[in-house]
């Protein structure tokens, strides 16, 4: 079991002892974040600090930025041509572009489910194994009980445990959603990125995939982007609403829902524009 | 109030209704679009229907109608005809010759000769030539002469007047005894005459050679020699044959020896015998006769076993080939003992007569052509018409019997086109394509076997060629090179693809063989060293500190890629006559000294052949027409994979090569087998370049360094030059018939992997 949650090639990110990890209040730190595309500024001046094993929601109306600067967190943006940025991203103190991190390493890192859910025209099994393979695990067992562990954790293992073997594209779209979760959890990143992960599903889905970030909230730090504001005030601990590529307020979710500070905050809010 | 209601009632209801005009507009292009496509299928069937209508032919055997007979005298013992067969004759024993007119057998004429007091005791008749040789009772030999001439009436009916000429009689065996059998032929120099004698109890052979000088004054002056003797050893021969080039005599002992004498100066002298049917029970030959072309007979024995001997070079014993009589075939057995074999005209088949059974064979393929009864009465002599129309036999009750026959195909049959045949003249069986050569009595050659194997073997050096690099640059243009770029390198291959064949052709020919001839080694040096350098290139690359690596923007790695590989290849082709001089150094067979040549190495050390337009040209230039088409298909399928799969897959931190590997391959598995069907599609049907560059000659070699001959060329070469309804222009439209299933069958294969890989593949 420990070699499923620490396996070979994992030894490469520096993982640290859970001690120091607890409550780490800074560990995904933005200092000072500008991002262009092309000529078009994305995102201007965010800071914020994202706190170890919290759900932070970060919403606000299309186009305000919260999308892009979730895709910066693990450099996502990079296969975009001709962006550049200002400013920094720390996580766990190292800096994410530090020349000296691979950007795979850092993918390794900070997994991401899509919004589309986006599962691989493999069985369910490769799928949900996918990230061990590239790291080059060979030994079925290791991946047999990852794939299940995994599987279990996204709540998807008795729906699916008798079909590992059938394609993935099979599963309706709740499941589907269900089993990118599992997959970008197989590798044990330490940080989830969830961009808009229900947007596409039905309430009973959603439902589900609420509960999940519920439970897995013990085990790693998630950013979830989100249009809805009740599932933000449902799932996060903390939110942050970005507004024309600004930061307009960040605080806990309880403060931003029920007494925020900002007008604008409080306007999109209860709903008057957006 | 209730009016406007009603207005906006009506309007509402047109304002829903289909105009007509869209209803039938839309039924129309749906009728449209299903004849397009029933036209397209028919269009496929009809072209393959066309192709079976034109091969069938050459699978049906001979037809063949019995005409009706013409008594002659019963003491008719042989026969001629003109060319049609309207008028046939008949020698009877006394030396007349009687003219009947086929159509109602009524007689026409009839001619004595003039003897001067010695009897006729021997007759053979030249149906063909209209010679008719008599023996005569003192050894010598008169010749006549029948000739038919045409007569036009007024209202331009024809008719036929026949002609007997009589020549002074020739003296040709021993005066005194009466000539019991005499054989002519006339050669290209000389014709020859024997007659067969019995003197003091011995039967005995004189010939007598008769050249014809032809003058200045352009008047023939003919030369009679003295007549000489031939096999004078042996007294117990059953049978002559003469060959019709008059320069051997072949004769069968009882014994079954058959022993050949061939010309050598004035004379005949022993050169070989053999003995057809000794490891058999019967070594009686009981039927024999001389194939058209002189070099092949047909042996039956007294069980009706056949065999075929024919003159082709052997190896001796003292390390020279020679060309001697060896068998070539064994004949399917006949149903009794052999009667007798008559040669067809003009090709290969010969008829054989058994008991109350004829049958038509061909000697090369040894399939039966027709079968069909023989008449009542025993057969004095048979022949064919020399367009292979008709033949005729007269019988020992002087009926002449005649048949029409309908066989435009002889030499064909399944194992003609598919199979090893020994040909006559050739040392072993061959798969052999040669379908002309100067002669008449020339045999064409069709087997197939050669232009697969050609056709197979240039798709693979295509093929070769083309699709590693066709491939890995769609994977590279697809997913790594930068878009800008990826815009301009498309539109190019495009182009390289509508470059005519014709132009590429040229080029390989005329151009490429002759350059790569003579520098071979740096070439395949260079192409040779072109992978691992890439390879080796992505190692340093790779093996940079990322602070200088990310000073080259993702998809611009090229710039350091291409100097390198291209200095790569550079060094490989300026050490390649380094190379060739350590490596291919052999001594010249001419000078004997030294010299570094991979030709000559490659002709010493493999025995095999070196051809200037060889395979690697062939692969090369055709490779460079198939790669724009296997890439622009599979760089469109790579292109297709969905970005959300591959962010997928770098999110969860695969490398872009995993990446790639992993999940964009896979996904386009099914457009990349497309494109490389396509691609061999295009390999396998393609025509100009091969007709160009490949030498064109038939050979089934594995030889990298030798030409080829595929189907599609073999068509355009030799459809021009082939006559209509030939067998050599069914035969052609076999090939193509071949070719069109082989691509048919391997499209439908590769359309089923394909079908299968999408289906496990698929994308929501």
């Amino acid at each position: 079991m420990s070699q499923i949650m620490n396996p070979p090639s994992a030894s490469r990110i520096k993982v640290r002892p859970s001690s120091e990890r607890e409550g780490r209040k800074d560990y995904i730190s933005i200092r000072d974040y500008g991002f262009w595309y092309g000529q078009k500024k994305a995102l201007d001046a965010i800071s914020l600090d994202i706190p170890e094993r919290q759900v932070v929601a970060f919403i606000g109306p299309s186009g305000c930025g919260k999308s892009t600067l979730l895709r910066n967190l693990n450099r996502m943006n990079d296969l975009v041509d001709d962006v550049r940025h200002e400013g920094d991203i720390t996580i766990g103190g190292r800096s994410i572009y530090d020349a000296g991190l691979e950007v795979i390493s850092l993918r390794r890192r900070v997994g991401m489910v899509f919004q589309k859910s986006n599962p691989f025209p493999k069985s369910i099994f490769e799928n949900v194994v996918y990230a061990l393979r590239v790291v080059g695990v060979r030994d079925r067992s290791v991946l047999d009980e990852a794939c299940e562990t995994s599987l279990r954790k996204a709540a998807l293992w008795d729906e699916v445990k008798d079909r590992l073997d059938d394609s993935a594209l099979g599963l309706s779209g709740g499941q589907m959603q269900r089993l990118c979760i599992a997959r970008a959890i197989a590798n044990r990143p330490e940080i989830l990125l969830m961009d808009e992960p229900c947007s596409a599903l039905d309430p009973i889905a959603t439902g589900k995939i609420e509960e999940l970030i519920h439970e897995l909230k013990d085990q790693f730090t998630i950013v979830i982007v989100t249009h809805s504001m009740q599932q933000a005030a449902r799932v996060s601990d903390r939110t942050a609403f970005f507004y024309l590529g600004k930061q307009i307020e960040y605080d806990t979710t309880e403060k931003i829902f029920m007494n925020p500070s900002q007008a604008q905050t409080e306007a999109y809010i209860s709903g008057r524009f957006g | 109030m209730e009016t406007s209601d009603k207005k906006a009632d009506s309007a509402s209801k047109s304002r829903f209704d289909v105009s007509p005009m869209t209803l039938a507009a839309d039924r129309w292009m749906g009728r449209l679009i299903r004849c397009g496509g029933v036209g397209v299928v028919l269009a496929v069937f009809g072209m393959l229907g066309f192709l079976i209508f034109q091969i069938f032919p050459l699978f049906s055997g001979a037809k063949v109608k019995v005409a009706a007979p013409i008594q002659f005298p019963a003491d008719a013992v042989a026969f001629g005809e003109d060319e049609y067969g309207e008028m046939p004759f008949a020698c009877l024993a006394d030396g007349s010759i009687i003219f009947q007119r086929a159509q109602d057998g009524s007689k026409v004429l009839a001619w004595a000769p003039q003897l001067s007091g010695r009897r006729v005791t021997a007759i053979r008749s030249y149906p063909r030539s209209g010679m008719v040789l008599l023996g005569l009772s003192d050894g010598s030999v008169e010749e006549l002469k029948v000739a038919y001439h045409s007569n036009f009436d007024a209202v331009g009916k024809r008719t036929l007047e026949p002609v007997v000429t009589a020549s002074e009689p020739i003296q040709v065996g021993q005066a005194g005894s009466p000539c019991l059998d005499l054989w002519n032929a006339k050669g290209l120099s000389a014709r020859l005459i024997v007659v067969q004698q019995t003197v003091a109890g011995k039967a005995k052979l004189t010939a007598v050679r008769q050249t014809e000088r032809k003058g200045l004054g352009g008047k023939a002056k003919i030369t009679t020699s003295e007549p000489f003797g031939v096999g004078a050893e042996v007294a117990d021969f059953e049978r002559v044959l003469l060959p019709s080039t008059a320069d051997a005599v072949v004769l069968i002992r009882k014994s079954g020896e058959v022993r050949v004498y061939a010309e050598a100066g004035d004379n005949f002298v022993f050169s070989q015998s053999f003995t057809p049917f000794q490891g058999t029970a019967d070594h009686h030959v009981a039927a024999a006769g001389m194939i058209f072309g002189n070099v092949s007979i047909v042996f039956v024995n007294g069980t009706g076993e056949q065999q075929v001997w024919s003159i082709y070079p052997q190896l001796q014993p003292d390390g020279l080939s020679q060309r001697r009589w060896g068998q070539i075939h064994e004949g399917e057995k006949l149903a009794g003992a052999g009667l007798g074999v008559y040669a067809a005209e003009g090709n290969k088949c010969y008829l054989a007569a058994t008991e109350g059974l004829l049958q038509i064979h061909n000697m090369t393929t040894g399939s039966l052509r027709w079968e069909g009864a023989a008449p009542r009465f025993a057969i004095r002599q048979l022949a064919f018409a020399g367009n292979y129309d008709r033949f005729t036999a007269l019988d020992v009750q002087g009926v002449l019997h005649r048949w029409e026959l309908v066989d435009h195909h002889p030499e064909s049959s399944w194992s003609a086109f598919f199979g090893k045949i020994w040909y006559e003249g050739a040392s072993a069986p061959a798969y052999t394509w040669q379908s002309s050569a100067g002669s008449d009595e020339f045999e064409a050659k069709y087997s197939l076997v050669p232009l697969f194997y050609g056709t197979v073997k240039g798709t693979f050096y295509a093929l070769l060629f083309a699709l590693p690099i066709a491939l890995t640059a769609a994977i590279y243009v697809s997913q790594f090179l930068r878009p800008e770029f990826r815009q301009v390198v498309k539109p190019v291959m495009e182009i390289m693809a509508s470059l005519p064949s014709v132009v590429l052709g040229f080029l390989a020919g005329l151009w490429l063989a002759p350059l790569v001839d003579t520098r071979i080694v740096p070439l395949l040096c260079a192409v040779a060293v072109l992978a691992p350098a890439a390879i080796a290139a992505g190692f340093i690359w790779s093996a940079l500190p990322q602070p200088w690596r990310r000073q080259v923007a993702p998809g611009m790695e090229f710039l350091w890629l291409l100097p390198f590989v291209v200095l790569c290849g550079w060094l490989a082709w300026i050490s390649g006559p380094a190379i060739e001089a350590f490596f291919f150094t052999v001594k010249d067979s001419s000078s004997g000294l030294p010299i570094a040549d991979i030709r000559e190495w490659w002709r010493q050390s493999t025995g095999a052949s070196y051809d200037s337009r060889n395979s690697l040209i062939v692969g090369f230039v055709m490779g460079f027409a198939v790669i724009p088409i296997v890439f622009t298909i599979a760089e469109d399928a790579l292109s297709n994979v969905p970005n959300s799969l591959v962010s997928g897959s770098l999110a969860l931190g695969a490398s872009r090569w995993q990446t790639v590997w992993s999940v964009v391959i896979p996904t386009a598995i099914s457009g990349i087998v497309s494109g490389v069907m396509i691609g061999f599609g295009r390999a396998i049907g393609e025509t100009m370049i091969v007709v160009m560059a490949t030498g064109n000659t038939a050979v089934m070699e594995a030889n990298p360094f030798s030409g080829m001959r595929t189907l599609s060329a073999n068509i355009a070469v030799e459809l021009p030059e082939a006559a209509a309804g030939h067998t050599h222009y069914r035969a052609l439209f076999l090939g193509a018939c071949c070719l069109f299933l082989l691509t048919f069958v391997i499209n439908t294969l590769a359309e089923i992997l394909r079908q299968r890989l999408r289906e496990r593949y698929k994308v929501v």
